[in-house]
This record gives structure tokens, C-alpha cells and sequence, in this order.
């Protein structure tokens, strides 16, 4: 085969760069299903594409984070028609909230934090961002911040789920070979950073 | 056992903060609770707020409207209109608003006062029977 004559490195680096485009456009496509559901409270969202954001965190670090989630906020509003309006204003504040938090979270704690623990980060930063866009944007009163308890009440359900989700689809796949030179790379760099 | 049976796949460290997130939920919620307690006034005009305050608050305040000025008053727990440029007074004759949902409205002025809140208190009567 040609990969045994490439330099593991670069190899390394093109299966980043293909799982990558492969997270992304998972995430846009579960933001999508999702915006399709039914919804019983409005500007409620479980945010399963944030599943797809943790798993490039834990396997390729915060900057791939950043990478897929944003991606996925441009580009699956771009989908949905909902590019620069209000919506994708709520939508982009939360990701940038959301993402905020996590990558302190994931930094400060890396070795012990597990999927989950970034993803009730991530949810609870998600509603407070976008509640903060909203109190900013659409509607300025102050008995928006009332909503926030019941917010952060589904966040934290929301986000054990995703984080159960992802922690799921991560152990699944660091059985692929895939990701074999992966974890050398990761344990590697974890130790002297630490 | 089945319903904690996921809380095994945490790290302990999730599970620590796990805790902490839920006891800050919580926090927020009694937070809430205690903010709406207390019950407020709220004037609108021509569908706009133009004023809110609590209604354990004395004061008088002086409500404009295109008519002139309607002075209301906030004393001991109630909102009372005590004096109307309109011609009827049927807004002063209205008395007092003391409990949520209580309405006085002044419609040559056209204001609206109602008060909010407070609903845990004085919920004896629903909004149907009251």
C-alpha cells in the first residue's frame, strides 16, 4: 500500500485533517435533524452536535474544538437559511460561550475531566451565551434572567446526555486503528504540559 | 440501580462537578423563587411598560398620559390612583390593587396598572374564580 512509504507524521497529520471534515460534517447534519424535530420548548435544543465538538476535543485537543464548532454554526445555519439573523446570533453566542467554557475546563483539568464533565460545561455555558445574546438583542428586559434556572435545568440534563454520547462514540473509536498513533501523540504531549 | 447506572461511566472528577453544577441549578432556582416573591406594579401605556417598581416600596409616582399627569400610589402592600385628569375617575373610584393580577386602568388616560407576581402567596383563587 502507499501509506507504508509516508513519514507517520504527515500521515498523522492527513487523517486529522479527513476526521476533521468527517466531524464537521457530522455535526452539520445532526444540527440540521435536530432544528427538524419537534420541539416542545421553544429555544430549547439538546445540542447533538455538540457530541461531535467533545469528540474532537478528547481526540485532537481544543483548537479542533474550536474548528468544529464553528464550522458547524456557519455552516449549518448557512443550511438552514439562517445565517446572520437573530436565530443564528442566539446560535453563534451559545457556541462561543459554550466553547469558552469547555477549553477552560478541558485545560484546567485535562488529565481527570472526562466527556462529560465538558459537556455540562459546554450546555450550561450554551444557554447562559444565549441568553445573554437574547437579553442584549432581541428582547432587553431583565425578567429574561428569570428563564435562566429552567435553562440550566435542561442544560444539565441535555448535557449528561451528549456527554454520555460522545464518552460512548470516543471508546468506540480508539478501537479503530485509526486512531492507534493517535493516543502515542496524545499521552505524550499530555505529560510535559502537565 | 438502573436509572445510576450511567453515573459509573463518569470519571470521579465528573462526578465531583457533576454535584456542584446540580447544587448551583438548585441555587438558581430558590434564587428565582425568592425574586418573585415579592409582587411589583406595572404600568403600560399604549401596550409599552413605562414603569415597574415593587409594591412593598411607598411611593407616589406620577404616570403621564395624553391627557395629563394620573398620580398613583404605592402604600402598604397596594396601588391606589389618587388623582386622574379624566373626567369620570373611574380609575380612582377602582380603589385598591393589592394582589397579583389585580387591574386599575385609566382609559381616556390610557394606562394600565396591574400588579405581578406574588401568585405562591394568595393563591386561594385561580384565575377563573376569582
Amino acid at each position: 500500500m502507499t501509506s507504508s512509504a509516508v513519514d507517520p507524521q504527515q500521515l498523522e497529520q492527513v487523517r486529522r485533517r479527513v476526521m476533521l471534515a468527517l466531524f464537521v460534517a457530522l455535526a452539520v447534519a445532526l444540527h440540521t435533524v435536530e432544528v427538524l424535530l419537534p420541539n416542545p420548548i421553544p429555544w430549547f435544543r439538546i445540542g447533538l452536535a455538540n457530541i461531535l465538538a467533545l469528540t474532537a476535543l478528547f481526540s485532537y485537543g481544543i483548537q479542533a474544538l474550536w474548528i468544529v464548532s464553528i464550522s458547524r454554526i456557519l455552516i449549518g445555519s448557512m443550511l438552514l437559511g439562517s445565517l446572520f439573523s437573530p436565530g443564528f446570533l442566539l446560535s453563534l453566542g451559545g457556541g462561543l460561550a459554550a466553547n469558552i467554557l469547555m477549553s477552560i475546563g478541558y485545560k484546567l483539568w485535562q488529565p481527570k475531566i472526562g466527556p462529560v464533565g465538558v459537556s455540562i460545561l459546554g450546555a450550561l455555558g450554551h444557554v447562559t451565551g444565549q441568553l445573554l445574546i437574547a437579553w442584549l438583542v432581541v428582547i432587553r428586559h431583565p425578567s429574561i434572567w428569570m428563564l435562566l434556572p429552567f435553562f440550566l435545568l435542561f442544560a444539565l440534563i441535555s448535557g449528561i446526555v451528549n456527554g454520555l454520547a460522545a464518552d460512548y462514540l470516543l471508546g468506540s473509536l480508539y478501537k479503530h486503528p485509526v486512531f492507534s498513533g493517535l493516543k502515542k501523540i496524545k499521552t505524550d504531549k499530555s505529560q510535559p504540559s502537565v | 440501580m438502573k436509572a445510576i447506572g450511567w453515573l459509573k461511566l463518569l470519571t470521579p472528577f465528573d462526578r465531583k462537578l457533576l454535584l456542584v453544577v446540580t447544587i448551583l441549578v438548585a441555587l438558581s432556582f430558590l434564587l428565582l423563587l425568592r425574586q418573585t416573591s415579592g409582587a411589583r406594579v406595572v404600568v403600560s401605556a399604549d401596550d409599552k411598560i413605562i414603569f415597574v417598581a415593587p409594591l412593598d416600596h411607598d411611593q407616589l409616582v406620577e404616570l403621564p398620559g395624553p391627557l395629563g399627569i394620573t398620580v398613583l400610589q404605592i402604600k402598604d402592600g397596594a396601588a391606589q390612583v389618587i388623582s386622574s385628569p379624566c373626567v369620570r375617575k373611574v380609575c380612582i373610584g377602582m380603589g385598591e390593587a393589592r394582589h397579583s393580577g389585580d387591574l386599575l386602568a385609566c382609559v381616556p388616560n390610557q394606562l394600565v396598572i396591574r400588579i405581578e407576581g406574588d401568585c405562591e402567596e394568595d393563591g386561594e383563587y385561580d384565575f377563573i374564580s376569582r
